[in-house]
């Protein structure tokens, strides 16, 4: 049985004209005729395998349909992160490859269909399983487990670009027309710059794809730990020449540096206003009192201090847990600034949500913000706060 | 010694311990091995990133074996600043002799030598003040008053901030100054390694008929991208993090110039090119560079309008896709007939040799162009199947409809 060649590459065109700024990546895509997939399916290469006995039996728009689903697959790299999630979270059952299909496919189907592409009935959607739109792959994939309620899907064939897992069917790398690592990374880019370029009329989902494929966001600890390493330095184990070494005796002529040891102080600001058994609020402290401990700091000298409308001493962290966070009401950091400041830190860390006054000068010693978002308070819709002064670095938490 | 010799327990632990060392190299397709030797000969210094036992040390003692290059590890998280910038040694006169910044003991062997491999280990977790001193010895080559001679070649390796217990942010001054590569190990290449066999690394071999060609095109492909997007010539990252990776810079943007000049006169394929490259001047910057080049590579549509017959279009539908626009672009720039015909002859080139479907706006765009007194060419029957393809699309948005 010969494919009908003409309506696959109609429903291209179709698909082409329905989703524009898809059509480098589509033509991208090298269709290969296949018997062995059931319906459509592709490869990490950018392989399309179709049955023909697919093409004919679908309408010609939800082939379309089908093209873009596929694609997408392919730029959302879902076999490079099912790859890795299969990696970090140890899983080796087939049964798992198939799991991440749905998720994949949970990711992608609610920007696929709609808007000139109808929506096949079996098609695997976030609410058929009771879970929230919008998430990503990997946030699906803790959230359900195959059951009855998956049967449906039990035959769900998007090939190795959607999971990770070689076909029998795959042409491999050296096959004719695959692409490689580069060209992919091109045409994904190349996708995401047009995206960016002219985000009109493109869906939100899309948007924010282009926006992060090649720019990933980095976890808040991360960049917590980062701003607070910076904020730090010059402090902790440093050489310098201000005392001479205790080797220089036995080499006269010589000047050594020596190793000084300064474990950094760092007082901790938290604003206690809002909920205060946030249990992302504890974790920040732990964070920050792990990193100070790495730079050579001691317990003793990061100290927290919980304020609201004033400043509360709870006084050095001497347990990393337990740390009795006292207060509640309106908030004004600068009453915290205050006390903190009499200890002479090396850097101060403030972790609020940012509804409160600032002090008006610089402190001087280094500032890190920790800004939590949390949801405005009722009771005076109005009330902007004031934004972050710019001397501060400003890390979002949550 | 004189122990070992009449110890036979230990002797023979000596025998199996050499059987175990000896191993043999094999030249093997590594991407990430291609692009380290690349940037050791286009002299620029390298800093491999990867968890610790990953085989980074053990990837540069084979470098410098088979490049048959005395290999110095310096680590340089117990290496105090003095031992790069040099140990003031105060003399009789200070003040007439000046104090000379005496250099280490590696420093002055590495220089008789004239030529090796210079690895800095560990650099993530040297504290900043040694990190300070590292910036002269990797850009200005200079140890104390020493400086090292063009054949010495250098590298370091750093573990990334989730691995390293504790450490530093690499300042973005020193990381500025390195092509940085991210360090993975390969399956294969490791089984077959702890089987007796390593990949061979090679010094690329560069075509000197070729060189002249080279830089032009490097030249080239990064003026031509840094004119039209000013704002990718210097970008200090904003975030902490990133500080301490590849970031654009006039610098990088130098070094990421010789990469190009050097793949390309030793026809490296753009696999390697791009890890180079997305390495000195980040992941964005290069592949804009990257596509910008791509671009460069595709047929000149001037060209192809003159000469139809000889035309030869890319294979990969996106790419064609993009030479066909740029043909019909080129006609309604400047038209006139004999283009016009020109442009048909390729349509139909495009549609014997590929794909219908993304002929079809090409065809269509290419129709609206046609003045009145102009034939139509007896080609043009041969895009009947774009026509009966492109009205089917259009019948499913009436149905739909």
């Amino acid at each position: 049985m010969s494919m009908d060649e003409e309506k696959l590459f109609a429903a291209r065109l179709h698909a082409v004209r329905c989703r524009p700024y898809l059509a480098t990546a589509l033509f991208a895509l090298h269709p290969v005729e296949s018997q062995h997939v059931p319906t459509m399916a592709v490869d990490e290469h950018w392989r399309c395998y179709v049955s023909p006995r697919f093409v004919d039996s679908m309408p010609l728009a939800m082939l379309a349909g089908v093209w873009v689903h596929e694609v997408s697959h392919l730029l959302r790299d879902h076999h490079g992160r099912g790859d890795r999630y299969a990696a970090e979270h140890e899983l080796t059952e087939p049964g798992e490859r198939l799991r991440m299909n749905i998720a994949a496919d949970c990711e992608i189907n609610d920007d696929v269909f709609g808007h000139g592409l109808p929506c096949p009935k079996d098609a695997v959607l976030p609410y058929k399983l009771a879970l929230p739109p919008d998430l990503l792959m990997e946030e699906y994939l803790g959230r359900f487990t195959l059951g009855p309620w998956t049967d449906d899907w039990a035959w769900l064939e998007c090939g190795s670009g959607a999971d990770g897992l070689p076909r029998p069917w795959d042409l491999g790398p050296d096959g004719a027309h695959g692409l490689s690592a580069h060209e992919r990374d091109a045409i994904r880019f190349r996708v995401a710059q047009g995206i960016n370029g002219s985000p009109g009329d493109v869906p939100k989902g899309w948007q924010r794809w282009a926006e992060e494929a090649f720019h990933p966001p980095q976890p808040w600890r991360e960049l917590l730990g980062a701003a607070l390493r910076s904020a730090i330095s010059g402090s902790g184990e440093d050489y310098t020449y201000g005392r001479p070494a205790r080797r220089a005796a036995s080499l006269p002529g010589v000047v050594l540096p020596s190793l000084r040891r300064r474990p950094p102080r760092v007082c901790v600001i938290v604003d206690t206003s809002g909920s205060v058994s946030d249990t992302e609020l504890g974790s920040a402290i732990l964070e920050i009192a792990a990193i100070t401990r790495a730079l050579g700091g001691r317990r003793d000298h990061v100290s927290v201090l919980s304020c609201d409308a004033a400043a509360h001493v709870t006084g050095p962290l001497c347990q990393a847990e337990g740390i009795p966070l006292i207060g509640g009401g309106g908030t004004d950091l600068r009453a915290g600034f205050d006390t903190a400041l009499r200890g002479s830190p090396d850097a101060i860390v403030a972790l609020t949500d940012g509804q409160t006054p600032w002090p008006g000068a610089r402190p001087p010693c280094r500032t890190v913000v920790g800004l939590f978002n949390r949801p405005r308070r009722p009771e005076d819709p109005d009330y902007v706060p004031d934004q972050p002064p710019p001397w501060a670095k400003v890390v979002t938490v949550g | 010694m004189l122990a070992t010799r009449e110890n036979p327990a230990l002797n023979a632990a000596a025998d199996l311990l050499a059987l175990l060392h000896d191993t043999t190299t094999e030249p093997r397709e590594d991407s990430q091995l291609e692009a380290l030797t690349l940037a050791v000969s286009a002299d620029l210094p390298v800093l491999l990133w990867g968890e610790p036992g990953i085989g980074k040390t053990a990837a540069l003692n084979h470098l410098a074996d088979s490049l048959n290059l005395p290999l110095t590890t310096v680590i340089a998280s117990v290496h105090e600043p003095s031992d790069f910038s040099g140990l003031p040694v105060v003399g009789d006169d200070p003040a007439v002799q000046g104090v000379p910044m005496a250099p280490p003991d590696w420093a002055v062997q590495l220089v008789r030598a004239g030529q090796g491999l210079l690895f800095l280990d560990e650099l993530s977790t040297a504290p900043p003040a040694v990190q300070a001193a590292l910036l002269r010895l990797v850009l200005e080559r200079r140890v104390g008053t020493l400086r090292l001679p063009p054949g010495v070649r250098i590298v370091a390796a750093a573990n990334p901030r989730s691995s390293a217990a504790d450490g530093w942010e690499l300042s973005p001054p020193l990381a500025n100054r390195f092509v940085h590569l991210q360090w993975t190990h390969d399956h294969d290449v490791v089984v077959r390694g702890l089987g007796g066999t390593w990949p061979r690394a090679a010094l690329p071999r560069l075509d000197p008929r070729r060189l002249r060609e080279s830089v032009a095109f490097a030249r080239r492909s990064v003026c031509e991208l840094l004119a039209a997007r000013p704002g990718l010539v210097h970008q200090l990252p904003k975030s902490d993090a990133r500080r301490g990776g590849p970031w654009p810079s006039p610098r990088s943007w130098e070094m990421a110039l010789r990469l190009i000049a050097f793949a390309t006169a030793a026809g490296t394929s753009r696999d390697v090119l791009s890890m180079l490259v997305r390495g000195a001047v980040g992941d964005g910057p290069g592949l804009e560079l990257l596509a910008s080049m791509d671009r460069m590579d595709l047929p000149d549509p001037e060209t192809l309008l003159a000469n139809p017959a000889s035309a030869v279009l890319p294979e990969r539908g996106d790419l064609r896709q993009t030479v066909l626009d740029g043909v019909v672009a080129a006609v309604r720039k400047r038209p006139d007939q004999s283009r016009w015909d020109a442009a048909w002859a390729l349509l139909v080139l495009a549609l014997e040799t590929g794909v219908p479907d993304l002929v079809v706006v090409p065809a269509t765009t290419l129709a609206a162009l046609r003045r009145d007194d102009w034939q139509v060419p007896a080609a043009i029957d041969r895009l009947a199947g774009v026509v009966s393809l492109s009205q089917r699309a259009d019948r499913v948005v009436g149905g739909v409809r």
